[in-house]
């Protein structure tokens, strides 16, 4: 009988994808919580802030990278979490399908997001 | 029966890194890493729901603002602040360790990487309430 609990772990390239994007992150995030929080005299921005904020370019390519890093780190982890419980090999492909959608609607929806607050005319 | 046993077997396992008694200080590490992480990831979708906002406008907007400035929204801010810190430092020890550096010194590697996010911890923590 096939024992699940022998079995190899998953392959390294989800730990190698982790490691990469988590090292990113720790200057994305950083740039990401100076940018948000530590410049902005009250702590946050309102609202004609926040377009002014995001029609500028090089923040737009900086908050897209972080979103486009932070979401893989992110699900690569919940992966990682799931596939601990000793899925069979047809389960394991489906949460990589499951979380693959799920990484590109999140993405998705960023760019939205700011492409709606860029446009708004007050 | 042995399909319950096993089900039962698989959450024990997923699950086992909980359990931190009598672990060492890497377990400990590892345990700390993964909590965070969830903690993080549930970080992550709680602000992208609260930034849908901002497609309302600044009526939407503005409201939330004068409220995420009040203590309760700034200890929630801190604790985010830790999460990160502690979750990113620890895992540099991991990527570190996991490509062969600095195994031996992993120990004081995680006590020295720790005491940085305390100190980093108590250091925003004092910029965020004072711009609170």
């Amino acid at each position: 009988m096939d024992n699940r609990f022998e079995r190899q772990p998953a392959p390294s390239w989800g730990w190698f994808w982790q490691a990469v994007t988590g090292v990113g992150l720790i200057v994305l995030l950083a740039l990401h919580m100076i940018a948000h929080h530590f410049v902005v005299p009250e702590g946050l921005r309102n609202f004609d802030e926040v377009v002014e904020y995001l029609r500028t370019p090089i923040i737009v390519v900086l908050e897209f990278l972080f979103l486009a890093t932070v979401t893989p780190h992110a699900l690569l982890g919940v992966r990682a979490f799931v596939f601990d419980f000793g899925l069979s090999e047809r389960a394991e492909r489906r949460v990589d399908r499951i979380l693959t959608v799920l990484g590109v609607l999140t993405i998705a929806y960023g760019i939205w997001l700011t492409w709606t607050i860029t446009q708004w005319k007050s | 029966m042995a399909t319950q046993v096993y089900r039962k077997s698989k959450l024990r396992r997923a699950l086992i890194w909980g359990d931190v008694r009598k672990r060492r200080l890497g377990m400990l590490a590892y345990v700390l890493n993964r909590i965070t992480g969830h903690g993080l990831v549930l970080y992550l979708y709680l602000h992208l729901v609260i930034l849908s906002m901002l497609a309302g406008g600044p009526s939407s907007w503005d409201p939330f603002i004068a409220l995420a400035k009040s203590p309760a929204f700034l200890v929630l801010d801190v604790i985010l602040i830790a999460g990160w810190l502690i979750h990113g430092l620890n895992g540099l020890r991991v990527t570190l360790t996991g490509l062969g550096i600095g195994v031996r010194s992993q120990k004081a590697m995680f006590v020295g990487l720790m005491t940085i996010a305390v100190i980093g911890i108590a250091a925003m923590a004092l910029a965020v309430f004072s711009k609170g």
